[in-house]
């Protein structure tokens, strides 16, 4: 269990748009990050993989600036972010799209995507028009309360209210959780969607198997650490991830 | 009924009082997430302001409304840092820790009222603010200046607030953070500075609600925010807390109740009787009677 085993392995590309170096982070006494390592680089979907607990949302809320690192370096295009405000780090161009979607249920489909461009009202016109494009259903929706939406529809508004900070890198956190499974397949293919159009995606999952057949490369998260790392057929191969996380 | 209509058109211009108390006060608990007890306390202290300006320029209205509104302004954004400093941790910090700043901070005022203006004694504002003769009388009823002033800048002011709670961009931001704050905070909402844009809205809304006031009242004393504030808390328990539109109803009520209390049975009684209104319904309805919004 090399902390440092993940950096490793990486293409050769100069500069991650995200990286992770060494990063701790606790809350209280627990460690929900220890000295955990990941690169992101442009144009890339990357997973963690991990059960319950392991510390992707950590992860990913960390990198967000959400939770700020008791040690170690984080920088998104080379800049050092970490503890940096929420929505500076939005503005430079990193969004979460949170477990739960995070939906304001009171609030219209419109106000809620108004809300993912609060740092960005310039151009809210031109990304909504967008969004529209790509998930109509948002725009038939337009004025109805978020609440009534269905579970897809949800996430589809979150995904959606996160492209409206017109952002660089993604991250998704566990998207399939609480979909059907057809729809869980609409939404990995909305997310190779944007993968091609050009954004970056860090996505976490439960569902290794699916999340996997997806993305590029990805990380395995064990209470806090990361244990493994490579590439996302390398480790579908991989015994241990196979017996852990795919139930072979 | 000509008692009966007389009462409620006080009642109206006193509930229109309460109701932008009562909003004010809710925007504060919405979006900076404090429950400012004392701010009544805080409208009152601009009432003195005025009344100061307004001795030291010859009545000259304008001056003393811009100092209303700009004193109450300032004042909210200057004791922001104060409650923010509790509120640091707000994920573990149990809100009711903000409510015991806000009751020091208005004991304090209160005192400062009564020992640093006019020798302790009430103030009396000049007939320009007050406005005067009765602009109606039929019998009974009669309409004042300073009743119509009260409803109509009421609904001008309400309108106003929730056009920009529902049409504009900081508007969608309190309604996120009222809504999910560790949520707005993740689709990248600035907090702290969402929370100050709430502290100087709620000043503005404490500033016209400081001058009707003056113009309804005609006078004001040290007492007077600490008898209003419990009014404005109540009311906003009985509307179910943090809930605007059931503020404004529950506001408006409270107003006419006690109006037509004081005209049928004694001015003594109109607060107990309000009282135990509220009390009854709060027994009934423990949430209030429109539902908690926090």
């Amino acid at each position: 269990m090399e902390p440092n085993e993940a950096t490793t392995a990486q293409p050769t590309a100069p500069q991650p748009l995200l990286a992770l170096e060494n990063v701790t982070v606790s809350y209280g006494h627990v460690n929900a990050l220890k000295n955990a390592s990941i690169q992101v680089f442009k144009g890339e979907i990357v997973v963690l993989i991990g059960a319950n607990g392991a510390g992707k949302t950590t992860l990913l809320e960390t990198a967000l600036g959400i939770n700020t690192p008791v040690s170690g370096r984080i920088s998104f295009k080379g800049e050092p972010i970490g503890g940096v405000a929420v929505d500076r780090n939005v503005r430079a161009g990193v969004c979460l799209v949170p477990e739960g979607r995070g939906i304001f249920a009171s609030m219209s489909v419109l106000d809620n995507l108004l809300l993912g461009a609060h740092n960005n009202m310039k151009n809210a016109g031109k990304h909504r028009e967008r969004v529209y494009e790509w998930f109509p259903i948002l725009k038939k929706r337009e004025h109805q309360i978020a609440r009534t939406l269905s579970g897809g529809e949800r996430q589809m508004l979150a995904i959606g209210r996160a492209l409206m900070s017109s952002p660089e890198l993604i991250m998704v956190d566990e998207p399939s959780i609480g979909l059907a499974p057809i729809v869980v397949n609409d939404i990995f293919s909305i997310i190779r969607m944007l993968n091609q159009e050009g954004y970056t995606i860090l996505l976490s999952e439960q569902n290794a198997n699916k999340a996997l057949k997806c993305a590029h490369r990805g990380y395995v998260l064990e209470t806090g650490t990361v244990a493994l790392s490579g590439t996302a057929t390398h480790l579908l191969n991989d015994p241990g991830v196979r017996e852990a996380y795919l139930g072979a | 009924m000509e008692v009966f209509i007389a009462q409620v058109i006080n009642g109206i211009s006193l509930g229109s009082i309460y109701l932008l108390l009562v909003t004010g006060f809710n925007l504060l608990l919405l979006v900076a997430m404090i429950i400012h007890f004392a701010y009544p306390q805080v409208v009152v202290l601009s009432m003195y302001i005025i009344w100061l300006v307004l001795g030291y320029t010859g009545n000259n209205l304008l001056l003393g409304t811009l100092a209303g509104v700009a004193s109450s302004i300032l004042l909210n954004l200057i004791s922001a840092p104060l409650f923010q400093k509790v509120m640091e941790k707000r994920g573990e910090v149990d809100i009711n820790s903000t409510m015991v700043v806000s009751m020091g901070m208005g004991m304090i005022i209160t005192d400062v009222l009564s020992h640093g203006f006019n020798k302790g004694h009430p103030i009396a504002f000049p007939d320009t603010l007050a406005g005067g003769d009765a602009i109606v009388r039929i019998g009974l009823i009669s309409i004042l200046p300073g009743q119509v002033y009260a409803f109509g800048v009421g609904v001008v002011a309400v309108s106003a607030f929730f056009w920009l709670l529902y049409k504009t961009r900081p508007g969608r931001a309190f309604r996120a953070i009222a809504e999910d704050p560790s949520g707005a905070r993740l689709v990248g909402i600035p907090l702290l500075k969402t929370g100050l844009q709430s502290y100087a809205l709620s000043g503005l809304l404490g500033g016209l609600i400081a001058l009707l006031l003056a113009a309804l009242l005609g006078s004001a004393s040290s007492a007077l925010g600490e008898q209003v504030a419990i009014k404005v808390i109540a009311v906003s328990i009985i509307a179910g807390l943090g809930n605007l539109v059931g503020g404004l109803v529950v506001g408006l009520s409270l107003g006419i109740v006690e109006a037509v209390v004081q005209g049928y049975i004694s001015g003594t009684w109109s607060n107990v009787i309000a009282f135990v209104i509220m009390l009854v319904v709060i027994l009934a309805k423990p949430n209030g009677l429109f539902g908690l919004k926090i």
